[in-house]
């Protein structure tokens, strides 16, 4: 049942006299890197968990602004490797490991897997990106961990993908969600029945956030239990908190670190339950602790007991992230908002984008969807019908009317990696 | 049982040719065909004289295809055949989905394509009313 029974069953109090201990070991390690040498410079330690409210917050910027080295806390002898965003936009974030936070990442996912159900017998095929993304590295390493048998796969080539997991009867795929859905389109194509020519039982999905209509959808598609996996490369990677077998929020790892949610615009720290910004402090991290880290994930702390007895509260759904946040006409819309009304619409396609434009000084939101093979009946009638329902159900959801425009299959872009699907066309210059 | 294939397109300059360019490479002939439009996309129905060679290529080819039950009747090329085969189906509450028409080489009768909606039992139905409905072998090839 579980991997280190002694962490994860922990009692409440226990849990927080470790966390005290070892948010003073991260001050004072934190305090050795040129950023928070400035940033802490009157504070050495807090007395109890309340003052955590005390401490500065670190946001993206502050890692861009640092770029290379500001943040590192330890001598760079120490150091065995760095992860890097992609900086598109400017310069990338860049965040260092030591031999220890390695190993000690590789355990946390070791625990999210088992905790989700993955045992030692199973074959895990990986097709997350492996390289400066976390994503494919953090869970081999994990995987390895826990014992499976691990395929390092990558991701793209879909066909491939299918032979591995027919030939060698892959029971946990790490995949991303759009990836998934995408996928499946593959497994039809080569006529590959998921009950009888393949043994997956779990799919770790992650990496984007995604409704749990898409989950649902997942599962019904591969005949599986998908688990939703939560991280972010600043604080390691996926493993910061993971779906336990209720499937009913996800255990947030409290001896690795200290979750806190804040109001979005004030940021004063919120009662549990309620929904606003997740800010993290590492616990346990060596080469570059991070102190109330924004994350610009918004959820809400569920403290209500889990069935499955682990005693690490739960975050729920990831509902959005901050910087996803579109304004349309002064109406703030997330894009899984979206998702989630056309997941819930079984003859709806699964490919979409989102585009934003401008027209007479007003902006216009248009949703693009392809029309497959899976759902097209045939008549005008049937296209017309679901063109309307979108449109109204979208409506209901996001206050906003948006343009339905069908595609044919395989004209929107297709990415590798994590999907793009909003593309804001608006002139940004005036 | 007879078919044609039902396929979605984009309104866009290119689109309707793209599949006229993948029949023309394939060989396969056009014999009939309807377009119905909502603007911004269409559907276009095909009769041709291999669906199931046709809905492969098609597929193969990416497009987004379906294969629909069709019904075929020969009628006069006379004034008011059309209105007596219509009648007749309104009078046995037949409902048409789609239909579409052409001349036979003859030149003297013509075939009527009918998409008929929930009346599985409409081609016999049209038979004991003294209508000729033709074999699916007869659609594709006549």
């Amino acid at each position: 049942m579980f991997w280190q029974k002694d962490i994860e069953l922990m009692d409440r109090e226990e849990i927080r006299n470790v966390q005290l201990d070892f948010i003073n070991k991260e001050i004072k390690i934190a305090k050795k890197s040129e950023f928070y040498k400035n940033k802490l410079s009157n504070i050495d330690k807090i007395s109890s968990l309340d003052d955590v409210k005390k401490l500065p917050f670190t946001t993206k910027d502050d890692l861009r602004n640092s770029f290379p080295y500001g943040f590192l806390a330890t001598d760079l002898k120490n150091v065995i490797r760095l992860h890097s965003s992609s900086g598109t936009t400017g310069n990338p974030t860049v965040v260092f490991h030591t031999a220890f936070d390695i190993s000690n990442w590789a355990n946390l996912s070791a625990r999210c897997m088992y905790t989700a159900g993955a045992r030692n017998n199973d074959i895990f095929q990986n097709t997350m990106g492996y390289g400066l993304f976390t994503g494919g590295i953090g869970f081999h390493y994990g995987a390895e961990k826990l014992g499976m048998l691990t395929i390092p796969v990558g991701p793209g080539n879909s066909k491939r993908q299918v032979w591995f997991m027919q030939n060698f009867k892959t029971s946990v795929i790490h995949i991303l969600p759009s990836y998934a859905l995408r996928l499946f389109q593959t497994v039809e194509e080569m006529k590959i029945d998921v009950k009888k020519d393949l043994n997956l039982r779990i799919a770790f999905i992650g990496a984007e956030p995604h409704s749990e209509e898409m989950r649902k959808k997942i599962e019904e598609l591969y005949n599986i239990k998908a688990f939703n996996s939560y991280g972010l490369s600043e604080i390691s990677g996926p493993g910061v908190a993971f779906e336990c077998q209720c499937q009913s929020g996800l255990h947030i790892w409290e001896d690795y670190v200290y979750p806190e949610i804040v109001d979005r615009n004030t940021l004063e720290v919120l009662p549990d339950g309620q929904e606003g910004e997740l800010v993290l402090t590492t616990l346990q991290r060596e080469a570059m602790p991070l102190i109330r880290y924004r994350t610009r994930d918004l959820t809400k702390i569920i403290t209500e007991p889990c069935a499955c007895g682990r005693t690490h509260r739960r975050i729920a759904r990831i509902t959005a992230r901050t910087d996803d946040m579109i304004i349309i006409n002064g109406v703030n819309i997330f894009p899984i908002q979206i998702e989630k009304t056309i997941m819930s619409i079984p003859e709806a396609g699964r490919n979409y984008v989102i585009e934003i434009f401008e027209n007479n000084f007003m902006d216009k939101l248009c949703i693009k969807l392809e029309i497959d093979n899976d759902n097209f009946g045939g008549t005008l009638q049937d296209l017309e019908k679901l063109q309307n329902k979108l449109e109204n159900e979208l409506k209901q959801e996001i206050g906003v009317t948006p343009i339905i425009k069908f595609v044919d299959a395989g004209s929107l872009p297709v990415s590798e990696g994590k999907v793009k699907r909003v593309f804001d066309l608006r002139n940004k210059n005036k | 049982m007879a078919y044609h294939l039902s396929v979605f397109l984009e309104n866009n300059p290119g689109k309707l040719q793209r599949i006229t360019k993948i029949l023309s490479d394939n060989n396969i002939n056009l014999r009939a065909m309807s377009l119905a439009s909502s603007g911004e996309f269409g559907v276009m129905k095909l009769l041709v004289d291999n669906p199931e060679k046709t809905f492969e290529v098609l597929k193969q080819n990416k497009l987004t295809v379906t294969k629909r039950q069709i019904t075929a009747v020969v009628v006069d090329n006379i004034p008011g055949s059309f209105n007596l085969l219509l009648n007749k189906l309104s009078q046995n509450d037949i409902n048409i989905e789609d239909c579409y028409g052409f001349l036979l080489s003859d030149g003297k009768t013509a075939a009527i394509i009918l998409e008929i909606e929930n009346h599985p039992n409409a081609e016999q139905l049209l038979s004991g009313l003294g209508f000729n409905v033709l074999t699916a072998e007869k659609i594709y090839k006549y």
